[in-house]
């Protein structure tokens, strides 16, 4: 057999292979409980998937660029926040803001998005400029923008309330659904971040920034060598990642229907996991949406099939932790198949 | 290779899955095995000790009367929700829910109303307006403000019935507040209740220092030695937000020769944590109050049980008091060398 064919053979395999595992465990929880075949079920895993795809897809970016962001879920807290203290019903008796007109729905959105994207611009311009390693520069900000979030919260007249009371046409998006046939339908937020994954695959496929993430990823010299401005780029990216983190926390909230400073904490673990499950590589170079998507599907269907089988909480957390393992042993392999 | 990994991964997965699904037969099937009501309970996370002790008189309670899943909420909402999700997916027939924050119970009743499943939410108290959303919502707590109430009398009875509390014979309590985490709601209604129950027997009071140690037994001790050395013996009581605080601040009272031969201090603390009926035997802790973990935790089985049938929650069905017909308040116990082996 031809070399070139037997490698692209067992590429194929390989990237499959994860969905593979995904069946698999879909059987066996299936086994245990037959109900769980159905839609309930599906809607219910991808709804609770929706929010950590947007955010696995954030890590993702930047993982691929060898980076990595420790910032994410903190950024999630801030925006979920933001997004919360502007929309709250202007009946609701403990406003944080008591004289806020009814904004347009979009702003606070939109609001909450650039605030995620501002904190990623700081994160870019701390890494690309000033030469911190990501590990580090995005640890500080991780721990600056609780910071940040807690003084915002603890604002009089809200003094760190949970902020609760908001408005039915924020909150249905989050809760919303767009009926199919009889008992069928599809969740707002499910297609937010379908629509979300086309647009990064899209930029990780089609466009110069999604190369140069790849390249810079790969090999950070050859890539400034070849021409690319790596700075200006990694910036981009981090930014773009920001952006993310900010639309997952408004949609969080959106989901819950209210925030606290406490939102989205250690949501950067579940995002990076999820990422290296589907593939990314943490050496950066190396990694797909569709990846992205399976690995945050797999610990959807766990987090949720494994609690419906009434496997306890603490096996739950072995099982995540060996996949988890087991995922990055594949990682290292690879990464060292390709030198 | 990476195939045979990927294999052998799938296939624990698997094996687990299978495994704990034997060893978890409590939880299975949409009605309990056994014909009880299949109640889904999520507590809002797992190592709190107190809702641990409320999860384990739950547990003892639900014997006959329901069939429980617990689950853990792991202090985020978002998830405590997504297990909300589940409960409903199985078609359950009651669910009790310990919000990890109140505000979000609103959100929780309007997808139990959608399912038809009654919920009795536990410990922390939704909103009056949640409350009222629908006939079918619960609440099992106690009030916060009970504990200061009685934590105040604890060093009323002791003022009272010991003359020379009274150290500098002024008729006035020097007292010194440790509080818990500021803009925490029991630290707020703990201090004040506490101080309003000794001011109300009758007893004037001067707050020598009132300062924040953030629930911690370390910086209870911290804040306790900068007292000392501020105010010296002129200390005449200590009240603490709860055990942890208190048991510091005996520390740092030890080290300043306090609890040997006749020199005492009162200390109250709130929770009795076990440290804190050790200390109580000890002789160096005064008091503690007592949250009534099993009562919680066997109301909310009684009500979830009922609710499950189908039936209305009564005095006569749950053993209960319902008090506007939808809350059990559990009163909270005061704990002292006396009654130590109630809170054990």
């Amino acid at each position: 057999m031809n070399l070139h064919v037997f490698f692209k053979v067992k590429d194929y395999l390989m990237n499959r292979a994860i969905f593979v595992v995904l069946v698999l465990l879909v059987i066996g929880i299936a086994i245990a409980d037959p109900n769980f075949l159905a839609f309930s079920t599906l809607r219910d895993i991808l709804q609770q998937s929706s929010t950590r795809a947007i955010i696995a897809l954030g890590a993702a970016f930047i993982l691929i660029t060898g980076g990595v962001d420790l910032s994410a879920g903190r950024v999630v807290g801030l925006t979920a926040v933001i997004s919360a203290s502007l929309l709250q019903l202007d009946t609701y008796a403990n406003r944080f803001f008591p004289d806020l007109p009814q904004l347009p729905l979009w702003m606070p959105i939109v609001i909450g998005i650039a605030a995620g994207l501002v904190v990623g611009l700081i994160n870019g311009i701390i890494v690309a400029k000033l030469h911190v390693p990501p590990f580090i520069a995005t640890l500080g900000t991780m721990v600056a923008i609780y910071g940040v979030n807690s003084i915002y919260f603890d604002m009089d007249p809200n003094n760190s309330q949970p902020i609760a009371g908001l408005r039915k046409d924020f909150t249905s998006i989050g809760s919303g659904s767009i009926p199919l046939w009889g008992d069928y339908s599809i969740p707002f937020i499910v297609i937010i971040a379908i629509a979300v994954a086309l647009i990064c695959w899209v930029i990780f496929n089609k466009t110069r920034l999604g190369k140069n993430m790849y390249a810079i990823g790969g090999n950070i010299q050859a890539a400034h060598v070849s021409g690319i401005h790596v700075a200006r780029n990694i910036i981009m990216i981090y930014a773009i990642a920001g952006a993310l983190y900010g639309l997952a926390g408004v949609l969080e909230t959106a989901r819950t229907g209210g925030a606290t400073n406490n939102y989205g904490n250690m949501y950067e673990l579940d995002a990076i996991a999820a990422c290296v499950v589907g593939g990314v590589s943490t050496a950066g170079g190396i990694g797909t949406v569709p990846g992205v998507m399976a690995g945050v599907l797999i610990f959807g269907v766990i987090n949720y099939g494994l609690t419906f089988i009434g496997v306890s909480a603490y096996w739950q957390l072995i099982i995540k932790g060996l996949i988890i393992v087991a995922a990055v042993a594949f990682d290292i392999r690879k990464y060292m198949a390709k030198k | 290779m990476r195939k045979w990994m990927y294999a052998a991964l799938a296939g624990a997965v698997l094996l687990t899955a299978g495994c704990s699904s034997d060893t978890g037969g409590k939880g299975q099937g949409a009605s309990g095995g056994d014909g009880t009501p299949k109640v889904g309970v999520a507590i809002y996370k797992y190592d709190d000790t107190f809702m641990t002790g409320v999860r384990n008189a739950m547990q003892s309670a639900a014997g006959g009367k329901a069939t429980l899943d617990i689950v853990d909420s792991q202090n985020s909402q978002p998830t405590q929700n997504e297990k909300v999700d589940l409960f409903i997916s199985k078609k359950y027939n009651a669910m009790a829910i310990n919000a990890v924050d109140r505000t979000a119970a609103g959100v929780i009743i309007d997808k139990a109303q959608a399912a038809n499943i009654p919920v009795v939410f536990l410990n922390r108290e939704p909103m009056a307006e949640d409350m009222n959303k629908w006939d079918k919502v619960y609440y099992v707590g106690a009030k916060a403000e009970e504990s200061g109430t009685i934590s105040g009398q604890l060093i009323v009875d002791y003022w009272k019935s010991h003359p020379e509390a009274d150290k500098n014979g002024d008729g006035k309590l020097q007292y010194v507040l440790l509080r818990g985490e500021p803009g925490h709601q029991d630290a707020e209604l703990r201090s004040k209740f506490s101080i309003q129950a000794i001011k109300d027997a009758g007893i004037e009071v001067e707050a020598l220092a009132d300062d924040t140690a953030m629930w911690d037994r370390v910086k209870g001790q911290e804040k306790m030695q900068a007292f000392l050395a501020a105010h010296g013996d002129k200390i005449e009581a200590v009240l603490a937000n709860n055990d942890d605080m208190a048991l510091g601040a005996i520390e740092a009272l030890k080290a300043a020769g306090y609890f040997t031969g006749d020199k005492f201090i009162p200390v109250v603390g709130v929770d009795a944590t076990a440290p804190a009926i050790q200390a109580l035997q000890d002789g160096t802790l005064l008091g503690t109050v007592l949250n009534d973990a099993k009562n919680q935790g066997a109301a909310t089985v009684a009500l979830a049980s009922v609710l499950g049938k189908g039936e209305t929650p009564s005095k006569e069905n749950t053993g209960y008091d319902l008090i506007d017909g939808k809350y059990v308040w559990i009163a909270y116990k005061k704990i002292t060398k006396d009654n130590v082996s109630e809170a054990q």
